[in-house]
């Protein structure tokens, strides 16, 4: 079993999975069906303003797993859909950006400043297929240097690091999630102590229930749906609900100027852009390799970097924010660089970086046969590892979800433009039904939907106060693995409580946690800026 | 009179017939609901599901696989208790769940809380370290600790834990016990150098085979079928030991037709060979064991009871 097996043991299980139908003889599996069908409802729903890849990851995952069940048969065609999602809400948030001036995700925020410009002058179609290939481009190099990453990274990890190293490096992704997402340390921080706090409720290795006050329907915990769905999807709708309560709907409906002139994507236009795209899918790799930062940064640092660039080697250009194409190719390619390397973490080390990420791993524990980690990268000689063969299976999903975003991504795309028009006050309503159902299809009990409903109020207070939910969700996530570690590493110790100081290793981890708390609380916060 | 007569007899062949066929007439009143105890992925998640697949195969009945997970299995008691008794609930624990955990747990649930169906499968539970270590027997790893090296062993329950003290007590030696979710982190852990040696209840069988792992000693009363000659429990000093078996239970008062029915089911797709469920079992625990209903009832209070021994001891 040497690693080309294990590959191409990879691509066999996605293409040669479970058919879904055949086309003159030609079976056609359902993954590879699935990946489409996520791919075009990610362009759809990114599309949308208002709503975001990982809600539709989120409100889907319940209700693939009951159609899907939970063998390992059910793993590829699940995962490849939300990777579909993934992808396709990359892409699609340019698509409002662009034609309406309304980013359909928060980092397609810089492409509304060319792009919209560009749609003024009439040129829409053209900076729709400029984002397209941008996007396109920085989405396929990022998931090239995951697959090359990822395994080694895992190895590493499980060559060198100990248990209380492990318990570092956990203690350290929280520390540095907790500090760079949000525009507060405190807030990230106290955000990230409510979710462990949550995460630690019923849960634990002795026989007792903990933190339960005594009531069986906390005995077992909160279930990870209700927990994340409730904190991240109806929190979010609440506030929306609430923000459409405050602000009588304007009922200027968005307009498209009409378009006119040479619409096509030349060889000419690819070769000017094509440096900016280099510059910011290197960037947004980069950005997504680390935990927790997320495609809006990325897409801020790659524009910025792009605008630098640009004012000094072309002043005689159209100069970005005024319709440069270039400044789509910067943005776009920076922000869809980084969902690929985002995996890397999940990977190798089983830390979640963004929400999509989360709902990735919520995905791979609900159905098990595959626990991301450095486990997974054990290339076994004699007997098939079923997860390497589940990772190399992911990679080529992965691959596929690309292909149809090369050949189809644009089409859909361009099509995806009514989707602005959908009401809010129409389109919420339906959100928060949806996701009930979908809590409720994976639980089963009432208690189920009341826990998701508390966690939403918590979603929506700490959106209140200006408190990302990222930090907790990622925490819950995190929690059990981190107890179970501290635990085993302070057993393995023999009992020594500074088991995390001893090794220099842990220390240093240890170290930059604290650094990386003391250097962000010390950043200028966004008002004083 | 004779009508009587003639009345009573058919009517007592009848309900014979009834209760001799309803065993075998007996059908779900629905999907089932099946409640897995152990992480999914593992060798015990796979051997339930497994078993579900070739009953749904077979006799056309329908499950819902479920994790309920952690504390030893009693969260899954503590769940199905309440479910209902006809026979739409079941769940796989491991017998230590009624006995040494539901003692330990002292959470106001005994064995009587609950009806057990069926055993699939002992333990083949050996105590295992990856061969690259260079110990080829217990004594090594005695004289290794004696040495002064710090020995990590890796324990998937309480009672396994309170095993590995006690072991280390007999031998005069301390070893630092490092409690997993399961038999596969235990492997992994091993595997992967976290910890030096741990407890494998049957996952070990193709890596023993394979020669990356060795059976260092048996955990049971008895000698490990793969590995004969590694010393037991007793012959290492420890007076208890880790004999127990992967059982199916349902909630207290199941139809004596319902518990009946599905352990016939479950024991013969087990048996049959050339079953999925089968070679698993074979490969991984030494071949399926069955102990069903009332006997299988009788052995749980009885683990149930002798718990107190072993927790008395371990914590002296």
């Amino acid at each position: 079993m040497g690693v080309s097996d294990y590959i191409w043991m990879g691509i066999q299980a996605v293409f040669q999975g479970p058919e879904a139908f055949s086309i003159l003889g030609l079976s056609i599996s359902i993954t590879i069906v699935m990946v489409l069908a996520g791919f075009m409802l990610g362009i759809v729903v990114g599309a949308t303003p208002g709503l975001a890849g990982p809600m539709a990851m989120a409100i889907s995952l319940p209700i693939l797993i009951s159609a899907f069940g939970f063998s390992p048969d059910a793993l590829l065609p699940v995962m490849g859909f939300l990777i579909g999602v993934m992808k396709g809400a990359t892409v699609g948030g340019a698509v409002p950006a662009i034609l309406f001036n309304t980013p359909g995700t928060p980092d397609a925020y810089m492409t509304t400043l060319d792009g919209y410009p560009m749609t003024q002058a009439g040129q829409a179609r053209k900076a729709l297929k400029i984002a397209h290939f941008s996007s396109a481009s920085g989405d396929t190099f990022s998931d090239v240097v995951l697959i090359l990453c990822a395994p080694f990274l895992a190895v590493l990890v499980e060559r060198y690091l100990d248990l209380p190293e492990k318990t570092a490096l956990l203690i350290l992704s929280m520390a540095f999630i907790a500090s760079v997402i949000g525009g507060s340390v405190g807030k990230g921080i106290i955000s990230m102590g409510l979710g462990l706090l949550a995460a630690y409720i019923g849960t634990g290795e002795d026989f007792y229930p903990r933190l339960s006050m005594g009531t069986q329907s906390l005995a077992q915990g909160f279930p990870v749906a209700t927990a994340v769905l409730g904190v991240l999807v109806l929190g979010e709708v609440f506030k929306s609900l609430e923000d459409l309560w405050h602000h009588v709907r304007a009922d200027d409906r968005p307009t498209e100027p009409r378009q006119s002139g040479d619409q096509r994507l030349h060889w000419a236009d690819i070769r000017r852009i094509s440096p900016y795209i280099a510059r910011s899918a290197v960037i947004g790799t980069v950005i997504g390799a680390l935990p927790g930062i997320g495609s809006t940064l990325a897409a801020t640092l790659g524009y910025s970097a792009g605008a630098r660039r640009h004012a000094r080697k072309y002043p005689d250009r159209v100069k970005f924010g005024h319709g440069a194409p270039e400044g789509i190719a910067a943005t776009e390619a920076a922000n869809s660089s980084v969902s690929g390397a985002n995996l890397i973490p999940v990977l190798s080390l089983g830390i979640p970086g963004n929400a999509a990420a989360v709902f990735l791993i919520l995905a791979t524990e609900s159905i098990g046969g595959f626990n991301p980690g450095p486990s997974v990268f054990k290339f076994t000689r004699e007997a098939i590892n079923p997860e390497l063969v589940a990772a190399f299976g992911l990679f080529t999903t992965m691959m596929v979800a690309n292909a149809f975003n090369w050949t189809i991504g644009g089409a859909i795309m361009r099509a995806a433009g009514v989707m602005v028009r959908v009401p809010k006050h129409i389109l919420l309503p339906i959100v928060l039904m949806l996701t009930l159902t979908a809590i409720y299809v994976q639980e089963t009990r009432m208690q189920g939907i009341w826990f998701a409903i508390g966690f939403g109020v918590l979603g929506y207070l700490m959106r209140r106060v200006g408190m990302s939910p990222l930090p907790f969700v990622i925490a819950f996530i995190l929690g059990g693995k981190l107890e179970e570690t501290a635990r085993q590493a302070f057993a393995a110790t023999g009992g020594d409580a500074w088991f995390l100081f001893t090794s220099p290793m842990a220390a240093l981890f240890m170290g930059l946690a604290v650094l990386f708390v003391a250097f962000s609380l010390r950043r200028p916060t966004e008002a004083e800026k | 009179m004779k009508q009587i007569l003639k009345a009573a007899i058919a009517a007592v062949g009848l309900a014979a017939l009834a209760t001799g066929a309803s065993a075998a007439d007996w059908t779900p009143p629905g999907p089932i609901k099946l409640m897995i105890g152990f992480a999914a992925g593992g060798g015990a998640d796979t051997q339930a599901r497994l078993i579900a697949e070739e009953l749904e195969a077979k006799l056309g009945w329908q499950f819902i696989p479920e994790q309920v997970t952690g504390k030893g299995g009693l969260n899954l008691a503590a769940a199905i208790k309440d479910q209902p008794n006809d026979g739409s609930a079941i769940g796989m624990v491991v017998t230590e769940t009624l006995g040494y955990n539901m003692r330990a747990a002292d959470a106001g649930m005994t064995p009587a809380d609950f009806t057990a169906i069926i055993t699939t499968a002992g333990f083949q539970m050996g105590i295992v370290s990856q061969s690259s270590k260079g110990w080829t027997s217990f004594a090594d790893v005695v004289a290794a600790a004696k040495g002064g090296q710090d020995i990590r062993f890796g324990a998937m329950s309480p009672k396994l834990a309170d095993l590995a003290y006690l072991l280390g007590k007999a031998q005069g030696v301390d070893f630092n016990i490092v409690t997993v979710k399961g038999g596969k982190d235990v492997m992994n852990g091993v595997v992967a150098g976290d910890m030096d040696l741990g407890f494998m209840a049957g996952i070990q069988a193709k890596g023993v085979a394979s020669g990356d792992l060795v059976n260092l000693a048996s955990a049971l009363s008895a000698p490990l079928v793969q590995t004969p000659d590694a010393p037991k429990l007793s012959d290492l000093g420890v007076e208890f030991n880790a004999d127990g078996y992967f059982a199916f239970i349902g909630p207290a008062g199941m139809p004596t037709e319902a518990r009946d029915a599905i352990a016939a089911a479950i024991a013969d797709t087990i048996t049959t060979e050339g079953s999925k469920s089968n070679s698993l079992l074979t490969k991984a625990f030494g071949g399926p064991t069955i102990i069903a209903g009332d006997e299988l009832q009788a052995m749980a209070e009885a683990d149930y009871d002798a718990a107190g021994k072993l927790l008395a001891a371990a914590s002296e």
